[in-house]
């Protein structure tokens, strides 16, 4: 085969239609955890959440036949497994890693357990009704953007929305001030009458929140099934995506946007280039390559909140 | 009660962890209960299947080989500060590379068992490299990092399986291994084997290496306090790359002790968890070689034991996964319950006053 001509049918509007399909999963867990993780505490559990997430949204649609029923109850979901987390590192004051390993291994089993508990045997469940996807007329016309953004998720939109509205939240208003002060300095916040406690209390209950509904995503409008592995490290690339794009709602975006990039890059290079020639595993373990590259530097990035990971300890005396 | 009391106090770390286990047991019953299972029914079938007749208790002990050295494995780094959640990935590693060493070479016993734990454990040790220069070198999350490296590890193993190593038959597995290599079998009609003897040794190593040697000392030194322990010219960033290798090694060594012991060939995808499970085992057993002796045994019972209780109850298996997950969970949060436990063995007292007596 002629090397421009793989490049060509590689590189199509097609795969950019993917890369938008695939990235809003991670866009929405990205932003959440880019919350959780301003207010100074690292979710490790996002993966978790995502596949509770998913699960809880395909069995409430499937027994309400409502998706958006199941949307909703997989963000509420998000919430109680965040409020568990919540509790365990910031009250508590546990190992935030742990505690998040902790999450991540309890939603794999509760998930796995109750999907067997609902539906007997196999490892998925049965399809389900999905969220609609959005046709606009008018963008028939216009090239490019009909192929990359008509009839995706209605999901999308609030996903492309998310980081403007994130901006504004995070450097426009008091809240935002509150939230990275709870991140950067929660003693000095604790000193103007704010109670750090409280506000990162509310970030990791926000980002398990937008977790969920990524979660969600996955198994009511990106595909219509819910499989026992099916998050399979998006939460894991998320925290990455977050260290990436330096914390910052613009950085974070167009980290989620690569790493769907990468995802969508790989399904397609599986079926253009032949297994013959090169394994697809290669393309598979790509993604997890390339963020462990990121992560070790080799792409040039800052540092994030001063205080991450530390438990907030009133002033001793 | 005075003496009772003092030994509680004396040996709370100990029973913050069983009470851990309880309350995870407790929480799992209850959801059992909630999702129309009978728990004590359920209990009474996970007992006899894991320690009902001598069949099963065997089967239970060779359950407990590859959680042991897998925990370990994350003993030995977390004492040094490194939290190792590639296991995983280490231990399939580790397990490829010994079945191949297994099957491909023709060697008298003496030798060809030997090499092949040998090439297994430093399989699993170079995978650990990367984790660890990462971390150290680049202040890359080592949680985060071996998690990652989990992924292409199990795609490698897959891919060599499958398009590699000749096949034979339908089921992706490499070729058996010779005779030479394999570890006997201690009680035939069960799983248990002569692996269990390294199993022990490694315990001893990973005890005296952290008790009785200098070089443990400074490990532990730099998992208590990195710049305490660089004050006093131990070198952190050595040390922690050292730590990292040998968890790598004990990882790999578990995988290929699978190998030499039961499965007698790489099976695609034999690991139902180790890797993560191990990281219970060790916490359970508060990151101390012989502590994780205990837990290794209740957790390779609830290996063994779910088995029969997924057949008879119409319990699923994954629920292993789940007591893993809120078993991890309470022993997070054990200062919490560790508060709660000096409550109840001191009686009423309140904190502030114990303070000035100690």
């Amino acid at each position: 085969m002629d090397f421009l001509e793989v490049i060509k049918s590689i590189f199509t509007l097609s795969l950019a239609y993917a890369t938008v399909r695939i990235c809003i999963s991670i866009v929405f867990a990205g932003m959440g955890e880019m919350i959780t993780e301003r207010s100074g505490v690292f979710n490790m559990g996002v993966e978790g959440i995502m596949l509770m997430g998913a699960f809880t949204a395909a069995v409430v649609a499937h027994f309400t036949g409502s998706p958006w029923i199941g949307l909703l109850a997989a963000a509420v979901v998000g919430v109680l497994i965040g409020l568990i987390f919540a509790f365990v590192a910031i009250t508590v004051k546990a190992n935030q890693a742990i505690a998040g390993l902790a999450i991540y291994l309890l939603c794999v089993g509760l998930s796995g357990y109750l999907l067997q508990v609902l539906f007997a045997h196999g490892g998925n469940s049965p399809k389900v009704e999905t969220l609609p996807k959005i046709h606009f007329g008018f963008m028939e016309h216009i090239p490019v953007i009909k192929d990359v953004f008509n009839d995706q998720s209605v999901l999308m939109f609030p996903a492309l929305l998310l980081p403007i509205i994130l901006y504004i939240v995070f450097y426009k208003t008091p809240w935002g001030t509150w939230l990275r002060a709870a991140g950067e300095n929660p003693k000095a916040l604790a000193v103007v009458g704010k109670n750090p406690i409280t506000i990162r209390y509310i970030a990791v209950l926000a980002g398990s929140f937008f977790a969920g509904i990524g979660g969600a995503y996955l198994s009511i409008s990106q595909t219509s099934i819910f499989s026992e592995k099916m998050v399979n490290g998006r939460g894991f690339i998320a925290l990455a995506a977050v260290i990436f794009g330096n914390v910052k709602p613009a950085g974070v975006f167009a980290a989620c946007m690569f790493f769907g990039f990468m995802d969508a890059l790989q399904f397609t290079l599986q079926t253009v280039i032949p297994d013959q020639y090169f394994p697809r595993e290669v393309f598979m373990a790509l993604p997890y390559i390339l963020t462990l590259l990121i992560l070790g530097g080799f792409i040039k990035r800052s540092s994030g909140p001063a205080d991450i990971s530390n438990p907030y300890e009133k002033e001793s005396r | 009660m005075g003496k009772t009391r003092k030994y509680l106090e004396k040996n709370q770390a100990a029973f913050t962890s069983i009470l851990a286990v309880l309350l995870a047991f407790i929480v799992v019953g209850v959801l059992l209960f909630s999702t129309g299972r009978n728990p004590i029914e359920a209990f009474g079938y996970f007992m006899s299947g894991a320690f009902g007749n001598t069949y099963n208790i065997a089967n239970t002990v060779s359950r407990v080989i590859p959680l042991l050295i897998a925990a370990i494995a994350f003993i030995i780094g977390a004492k040094c500060s490194v939290f190792n959640v590639g296991i995983e990935g280490q231990l399939l590693l580790g397990a490829l590379t010994s079945a191949v060493i297994g099957f491909g070479l023709d060697l008298p016993p003496v030798a060809h068992l030997p090499l092949m734990l040998l090439t297994g454990a430093l399989a699993g040790g170079l995978y650990a490299l990367i984790p660890a220069w990462l971390k150290v070198y680049r202040k890359v999350n080592e949680i985060l990092s071996t998690i990652m490296l989990n992924y292409p590890a199990f795609f490698f193993t897959h891919y060599i399986v499958l398009n590699v190593t000749p096949l034979e038959g339908v089921i992706p597995a490499t070729p058996f291994i010779k005779e030479s290599a394999r570890f006997i079998n201690l009680f035939p009609g069960t799983r248990l084997h002569a692996g269990i003897f390294v199993t022990l040794l490694v315990v001893l190593f990973a005890y005296f290496l952290l008790q009785k040697t200098s070089l443990g000392y400074e490990m532990r030194a730099v998992g208590l306090n990195k710049e305490a322990a660089r004050f006093h010219g131990i070198p952190v960033e050595k040390r922690m790359m050292l730590a990292f290798f040998m968890s790598g090694c004990l990882a790999g060594l578990a995988g290929a002790v699978e190998v030499a012991g039961v499965h007698y060939r790489y099976l695609d995808q034999f690991s139902p968890g180790y890797g993560y499970d191990s990281i219970t085992v060790a916490m359970v057993g508060l990151l101390n070689p012989i502590g994780a002796i205990f837990s290794a045994t209740l957790f390779g019972a609830l290996k063994t034991g779910i088995l029969d209780m997924a057949v008879f109850t119409a319990i699923p298996r994954q629920l292993v996964t789940l007591i893993n997950g809120i078993v991890v969970l309470f022993v997070a949060a054990k200062s919490m319950i560790q508060n709660g436990f000096l409550r109840v063995v001191k009686g009423k007292q309140s904190d502030a006053p114990e303070k000035e007596t100690a």
